[in-house]
């Protein structure tokens, strides 16, 4: 059995700008697979290539073991897609929806009432069937919405930021679902700008710019960092950012919580010069303390060793 | 093409229709509505045209041929000005679209046995009714004459024309208006039902996720059309039955061939609509693109109101672009002339082209990509 | 309700004309459309009869007959099509829609007028098109009769002492139709135009969720109103100049009145499509809803109007219900400016008209507008 998906120095341009950059990476079946980058790092663009909602400029990609560019129509009935703003139709019923994508995947009368109650479960949506979808709170559509994407049990399944806006109880209990379904062997490919959110997946591949700058699992990718980071904390944060930001020997800030992560080229220097640096802006420190990196951490390090900056 | 999928989006497009009762509404009584509201309303029959009169002779014979005017039904004479002078007052508020001056010496010339002049003025500025009038005026003067002339002299006129309508014999508006109306009122409505049907999606971002679906794109557009080819063949028949009993319009052609014809054009004209909305993919552009190409074309360039023969080559050209061209043909011809296949053939060969024409540009530029 | 303030007026138009134009294809219709219609509908409103296609059967084959018929086509009302012997192929050619008039001249047609005892053909009309049909029978009804009087005079038959119409047409002399319709077109151009421009204004920001954005902004739907009325206002007026010009300068539509008496009549009746549509916005849910009504006033103002229908032939109510038409009132308004020259003075009924509805149309758009932004 080929891998899930493989994709090879997929390149898509609009006009003069470059939304995707020569991507190649492959995802093994069953394992969730993290897209993780701010907004605008190419990571929709490359998902929609990848389900055939958008031609490549160059490159080619695989998904499951077929091409997306001849053999679309193979691609989509192996692949369950959920998009990042809730897109089923809102003046149908809950049922109308599923009966709909269970029509458009070719889910048989046979299996039918299966998948409608399974869904209906999961979506804990079991007696609310005839509400119409656009009354439901956001959560609830989202589970639902994911239910019609994989009414088809697709061996693949493609989220592109599926909780964005979503409550952080909800996000948990979705993540819970992904969980299940790769537990039965489903390959997930999930796109996600919470940096948390990509703490769950198996590997990570970090985007920004258009380009793939890291990919690994997020243990690794923590293992892989150089850079020191220090945890300083003070009580005007956000003013000692602004301090920190254009100090020597700093090579990026990040707020987290009440304290600030410095991100420092000398972790002994640092801890001597920050202290000395924020006394003189007028600010006194509570504690600084190197600290394991997080993700976001990750994420700063690799765009700097790459050499570029963040895309907004 | 796959039966499932496309019976899903009809399916779905029928469920979302009957959950819009405003729009469903429209759909359905809107053509019906409209044909009552102007069939009623309107008519070429000129009557009543206002008329003034300037009567400088005054006599018995001046008399006579004012009240030939009045009688005939055309005119209504509302104004009797005393001077010549105040004709022009009233053209130029249009009291009156038609003025008749009979000169002093009208009597005593036709008393002596000599040719007498009136004189008509029109209002020019509505140079339809002005046409009209004057026809009529002309025919009324003539009669006048041949009157004077025939009785007094028992000469008789060497040469008569005898005319005869077909068709249409009491030259009645009516049952001209009602069968092309049909046709332009569904042309409209058609690009209406449909124009911004899959703009919409993509405004609402459900196109999306159809799109990452199997359905392949020939079951979205035709599903999408079947449930309003189905709205577009009720409000014909209403209109049918509308026009057959409410106005008494005869049908003297076949009904099933007025069918036939009536699901091409429809299949065409519904087609068009959501190439349209497929093309633009935003629904105010879809919604400009729409009546730009479809209204005024329907009224204007069908030959519904402006006879086609009389345009210069060039639009002339155009009009076999406007699909409601064919349909007027055929709805007056089936309704009025009740001519068959051996006629019509050529529009029918028209709206397969256009059905054709249509279907294949909905589903050409509806892509499931994102551009 | 807050006061108006130029400012921020001044972004709201901006971000309207900058929606409006974003969309480079948006332009194209909204400025190019408009001309291209014009020369189009121009040239095809014309119910003026010309070169009707005429079918003939001619048995009598005699210089007679011959002659009346060089008259019949010499008048260049009507062209012979076709001609034949046999009466069968006059019936096939109207069914076909090959000729509108028919001519039959009996055998015995010259023989007839030479004896004096009074020759007959038969004339058949088309009545499908019921409008070209009656004015087709006055033309041959007089043509013929000039004809006859014309063989009568040649004879020295010709009693006098008959009446004569002397005709004479004010304002379009040739009682040309396209001098009348041109304006009529374009009173119905700018309809659509100011009505399309602000139509799915108001409904397609609620639709996009944009409008509860507007709603908690400072902004006055008096402000709202304002920014979403001016840009329309200026593209509807750039686009009356275009279509006028053109009507003059290509189709040469006499301008025997005053643009400056125009001007106001303009402003009135851009503002009166601008608020029936703002009004469509903001009563309907959906874009759909708005397009749909749309279409359902649409037609009615237009049949209505007296463009291509008499008023005074429609029954008593309707001709009530005219009056409630702000294109009839234009209408009125452009023809007597463009062939009467008249002015202001002379048709300060239509003004007033179009004053009121103008205003009554617009405040009720701005009630049901603060009204759809409380929704």
């Amino acid at each position: 059995m080929p891998e899930a998906v493989r994709v090879n120095e997929l390149t898509r341009k609009f006009g003069d700008f470059t939304a995707v950059d020569r991507v190649s990476f492959v995802v093994e079946r069953g394992e969730i697979f993290g897209f993780l980058g701010p907004n605008g790092a190419g990571k929709t663009t490359t998902i929609k290539m990848l389900t055939g909602l958008l031609r490549p400029t160059s490159g080619s990609a695989r998904v499951a073991g077929f091409d997306v560019g001849r053999e679309i129509d193979q691609v989509k009935l192996n692949i369950g897609y959920m998009s990042q703003l809730f897109s089923l139709y809102h003046d149908l019923t809950v049922l109308e929806n599923i009966q709909l994508f269970a029509g458009l995947y070719g889910v048989g009368n046979d299996r039918f009432a299966d998948r409608r109650d399974w869904v209906l479960e999961m979506a804990q949506l079991a007696g609310h069937q005839d509400r119409l979808t656009g009354e439901l709170p956001l959560g609830v559509k989202q589970r639902l919405a994911l239910g019609c994407a994989v009414l088809h049990e697709p061996p693949i399944l493609f989220l592109d930021e599926p909780t964005s806006g979503v409550d952080p109880i909800s996000r948990r209990n979705f993540w819970d679902l992904i969980y299940g379904f790769a537990a039965s062997g489903t390959t997930v490919f999930v796109s996600t700008h919470y940096m948390e959110e990509a703490e769950y997946c198996h590997r990570v591949a970090v985007m920004n710019r258009g380009r793939i700058i890291a990919l690994d699992r997020p243990r690794s990718l923590k293992a892989a960092i150089q850079e020191p980071v220090l945890e300083v904390t003070t009580a005007a944060a956000p003013r000692a950012l602004e301090v920190l930001r254009d100090a020597p020997g700093v090579i990026e800030v990040t707020m987290f919580g009440r304290a600030v992560h410095a991100m420092v080229e000398d972790q002994a220097a640092a801890e001597r010069q920050i202290p000395e640096i924020l006394a003189a802006a007028g600010h006194s420190v509570e504690s600084i303390r190197p600290i394991e990196p997080s993700l976001e951490d990750v994420f700063v390090s690799f765009v700097h060793r790459s050499g570029g900056t963040l895309a907004e | 093409m796959n039966p499932t999928r496309l019976w899903a989006i009809a399916r779905k497009e029928a469920i979302q229709l009957r959950r819009d009762p405003r729009s469903l509404i429209m759909a359905f009584l809107l053509p019906v509505a409209l044909l009552l509201f102007f069939g009623y309303a309107i008519s070429y029959d000129v009557n009543n045209i206002e008329m003034a009169v300037v009567d400088e002779s005054g006599s018995e014979r001046s008399r006579a041929l004012v009240h030939a005017f009045e009688s005939s039904g055309y005119f209504d004479i509302v104004e009797y000005p005393a001077r010549y002078a105040d004709v022009d007052d009233l053209l130029q508020r249009a009291k009156v679209r038609v003025v008749m001056v009979i000169p002093p010496r009208f009597d005593r010339e036709l008393a002596a046995g000599r040719d007498a002049a009136v004189q008509l003025l029109l209002d020019g500025s509505d140079a339809n009714t002005a046409t009209i009038a004057q026809n009529y005026a002309a025919a009324i003067v003539i009669r006048y004459s041949s009157d004077v002339l025939l009785h007094a002299r028992r000469f008789v006129l060497p040469v008569e024309a005898e005319t005869r309508v077909w068709y249409n014999e009491t030259l009645e508006s009516r049952n001209m208006i009602v069968p092309g109306l049909v046709a332009v009122i569904m042309s409209i409505i058609a690009a209406m039902l449909t124009a911004l049907t899959i703009a919409r999606e993509w405004e609402r971002g459900t196109m999306e996720q159809l799109a990452a679906t199997p359905v392949h794109r020939l079951d979205v557009v035709i599903g999408k059309l079947l449930p309003y080819v189905g709205i577009g063949l009720f409000d014909v028949a209403l209109a049918i039955v509308a026009g057959l009993l409410i106005f008494g319009v005869p049908l003297r052609g076949n009904i099933l061939l007025l069918a036939g014809l009536t699901l091409l054009f429809l299949l065409g004209a519904l087609s068009f609509g959501m190439f349209i909305s497929a093309a633009v993919k935003s629904q105010v552009l879809a919604t400009q693109v729409a009546i730009q190409t479809t209204y005024l074309p329907a009224i204007l360039l069908s030959g519904f109101i402006f006879s086609i023969s009389t345009m210069p080559i060039a639009l002339r050209a155009v009009t076999y672009a406007v699909p409601a061209r064919y349909y007027v043909t055929v709805t007056k011809g089936i309704f009025l002339k009740g001519v068959g296949p051996e006629v019509l053939w050529v529009e029918a060969l028209a709206m397969i082209i256009f059905a054709a024409a249509g279907l294949t540009l909905a589903i050409r530029s509806f892509r499931k990509e994102l551009e | 309700m807050s006061a108006i303030s130029p400012l921020r007026v001044r972004r709201l138009l901006r971000k309207e004309l900058r929606q409006m134009f974003r969309d480079p294809r948006m332009k194209r219709i909204v400025f190019i459309a408009p001309v291209i219609q014009l020369v189009a509908f121009g040239y095809a409103v014309n119910t003026d009869i010309r070169d009707t296609k005429t079918f003939v059967i001619d048995h009598d084959r005699s210089a007679a007959s011959r002659e009346l018929l060089e008259v019949v086509e010499a008048t260049g009302y009507f062209r012979i099509a076709g001609r034949s012997e046999r009466p069968a192929d006059l019936v096939r050619a109207l069914d076909y829609g090959k000729a509108e008039v028919g001519i039959e001249i009996p055998a015995g047609f010259s023989r007839d007028l030479a004896s004096g005892r009074g020759a007959r053909l038969q004339v058949i009309l088309d009545g499908t098109n019921s409008n070209t049909a009656t004015v087709a029978q006055g033309y041959l009804t007089y043509i013929v009769q000039g004809f006859a009087r014309g063989r009568a005079a040649a004879a020295g038959a010709l009693p006098s002492g008959g009446v004569d119409a002397r005709v004479r047409a004010w304002y379009n002399p040739d009682l040309e139709s396209r001098v009348y319709n041109v304006p009529g077109v374009i009173g119905m151009l700018i309809l659509l135009m100011s009505l399309l421009l602000t139509s799915m204004s108001v409904v397609r920001e609620r639709e996009m969720g944009t409008l509860d954005q507007l709603t908690v902004s400072p902004l006055s739907a008096a402000e709202l109103m304002l920014g979403k009325t001016l840009p329309a206002t200026l593209v509807a007026f750039i686009d009356l100049f275009l279509v006028t010009a053109l009507a003059i300068l290509w189709f040469h539509v006499p301008m025997r009145g005053s643009f400056l008496d125009l001007l106001p009549a303009a402003l009135l009746y851009i503002l009166c499509g601008l608020a029936f549509g703002l009004l469509i916005s903001s009563v309907s849910r959906t874009q759909q809803e708005a397009f749909m009504t749309m279409f359902l006033v649409l037609l009615p103002a237009i049949i209505l109007s007296g463009f291509f229908y008499p008023i005074s032939s429609m029954p008593e109510i309707f001709q009530w219900i005219t009056v409630l038409n702000p294109v009839r009132h234009f209408l009125e308004i452009v023809r007597a400016i463009f062939l009467k020259g008249a002015g202001i003075a002379d048709l300060w009924v239509q003004y007033a008209a179009l004053t009121v509805m103008a205003t009554g149309a617009m405040s009720l758009a701005i009630v049901r507008f603060r009204r759809s932004m409380a929704m």
